[in-house]
């Protein structure tokens, strides 16, 4: 019986090997750069945040309808942001199901080879090999590759119409984002523009001096913001790009071409996302 | 800013528009600028192409009723995107005519009354493009208009493979447990206690796996 038993582990150590070589490294890796993409949260953020920016150059009747208009932003802030934490658990969940380790069993089946080679011996075996078998059973219909891809099927086929509507709004946000910015840029902007050429008295001097220190500053951190709402989009566009491709092509992901297509969408995100973290 | 009230659609106007202002961009100093276009004609030759009610019914009838209906709203954020645009130029051009006139002093002292005018129309300037903002809000709201199924079918498939993932987890962890147990018991029924330690350890291992694998925790990382 005992021998029975390790012949058994085995053929299923062997089997494990023959099946267990799941190659979706490629979709774990645009998903893990997909979840990982910044951008978008913080321009949400400094969106939300704008009437803080603009306030000490408003008139009172402006700052009034700007007071509102922060309510509004402030009023709908969760509902921008969530639409990306569902993404990026999304894009997570897909790479822990992609992953590499979670279906390879092997260093189970080990212990379990491992505990039979210590009752080979026993006069107890006859229960545990009974407990043995049903654990085979459950192995050989969890185990293998396709029970992986196909669950990588699903979820990428169910949910690609979603991610594009997700992705497409998250898109069009930052376009809208990035069209307030440049109008709070040239309210904060413009009011200097006007303002220094005015003062050309000598008393003045200090005073310009002053406010031309504080325009080129802040035509430096308009410069380097206004580059984060490309990037940003950019990424956003190589995520949507890169999803439809894998829904697409769901059949043949192990296929040369689209393993290099999808790699290409990994190194570009990758580069964007340093892009957007190096400034 | 009332001529781009007139301008809006009525589907939107209410949403859209926030209340004009009490004091209107002052028409008499903008008129001692030169060439100083009208503001009606600004809006008028930058306002969008708007898409007829009619039109957006016969797109919706070969789409489901959440595609209809999100494509309304993101046409209406398209329009009033497009209006608060509109509200941008009009601010840029009268903010391009203050610099001019500025500029026209070149270097020689500005009258104070003079000052007083160009602030109060640079406080213009600021009151349009506070409305450009207040539009830019309305249409983001527009975006995020039913995608409230979308999120919640994304958040229920996620789910599901979370579960898949746990049940992986729990399976392994089944596992390695009775192999173990296996190992404990063989241990010592045939006397090799030396090996006890190692076995009580993996299954106190994977029993604290399992544990962690309970239906409702977050899936395994």
């Amino acid at each position: 019986m005992a021998r029975r038993v390790l012949v058994l582990v085995g053929l299923l150590v062997a089997g494990c090997a023959s099946t267990g070589q799941v190659s979706l490294g490629e979709v774990r890796e645009f998903a893990d750069a997909s979840a990982k993409l910044g951008g978008y949260a913080e321009l949400s953020r400094r969106y939300r945040d704008t009437y803080e920016r603009e306030l000490p150059y408003l008139s009172p009747q402006a700052e009034r309808v700007a007071r509102d208009t922060d309510a509004r932003r402030r009023a709908v802030f969760d509902d921008f942001v969530a639409i990306q934490k569902t993404l990026v658990l999304y894009m997570q969940t897909l790479s822990l199901l992609a992953g590499d380790g979670r279906y390879d069993l092997s260093g189970r089946i080990d212990d379990l080879a491992g505990g039979l080679n210590a009752m080979t011996d026993s006069g107890l075996k006859q229960r545990h090999v009974a407990a043995y078998a049903g654990m085979t059973r459950l192995l050989t219909r969890v185990i293998t590759s396709r029970y992986q891809n196909r669950s990588v099927d699903t979820m990428v086929r169910d949910g690609n119409a979603d991610v594009q509507t997700l992705i497409d709004a998250m898109i069009v946000l930052t376009r809208i984002y990035e069209k307030a910015n440049e109008n709070e840029q040239k309210t904060v902007l413009g009011v200097f523009n006007a303002e220094i050429p005015m003062a050309n008295r000598n008393a003045d001097r200090m005073l310009v001096t002053l406010a031309k220190v504080h325009l080129q500053n802040k035509t430096a951190e308009y410069k380097l913001i206004d580059r984060r709402y490309k990037l940003a989009q950019q990424g956003l566009t190589k995520v949507a790009l890169g999803h439809q491709k894998m829904r697409d092509n769901m059949d043949q992901l192990s296929s040369a071409e689209t393993r290099h297509i999808l790699a290409g969408y990994v190194s570009d995100l990758n580069l964007i996302r340093s892009a957007l973290s190096g400034e | 800013m009332a001529t781009t009230s007139h301008s809006n659609p009525e589907p939107v106007r209410d949403d859209a528009n926030p209340t004009p202002p009490s004091t209107a961009p002052r028409q008499q100093a903008g008129s001692m600028l030169p060439n100083q276009p009208s503001t009606p004609d600004v809006v008028v030759t930058t306002a969008p192409p708007y898409t007829p009610p009619a039109a957006q019914q016969a797109v919706a009838t070969v789409l489901n009723v959440d595609d209809a209906s999100r494509a309304n709203a993101l046409s209406n954020m398209q329009y009033v995107v497009d209006v608060a645009d509109s509200v941008v130029c009009v601010a840029n051009d009268l903010h391009e005519r203050i610099l001019e006139e500025i500029a026209s002093y070149n270097g020689r002292t500005m009258p104070d009354a003079q000052k007083a005018l160009m602030r109060a129309l640079t406080d213009d300037e600021l009151l349009l493009r506070q409305y450009a903002h207040a539009l830019y809000a309305n249409a983001a709201t527009f975006v995020i208009h039913d995608l409230a199924a979308p999120q919640h079918r994304l958040m229920a498939l996620t789910t599901e493979a979370a579960e898949k993932i746990r049940h992986i987890g729990v399976i392994s962890e089944v596992t390695g447990l009775v192999g173990g147990i296996l190992l404990l018991v063989g241990s010592i029924a045939r006397g090799q206690f030396s090996q006890v330690g190692a076995a009580l350890e993996k299954i106190q291992g994977h029993n604290a796996a399992l544990k962690t694998l309970k239906p409702g925790l977050p899936a395994k990382t």
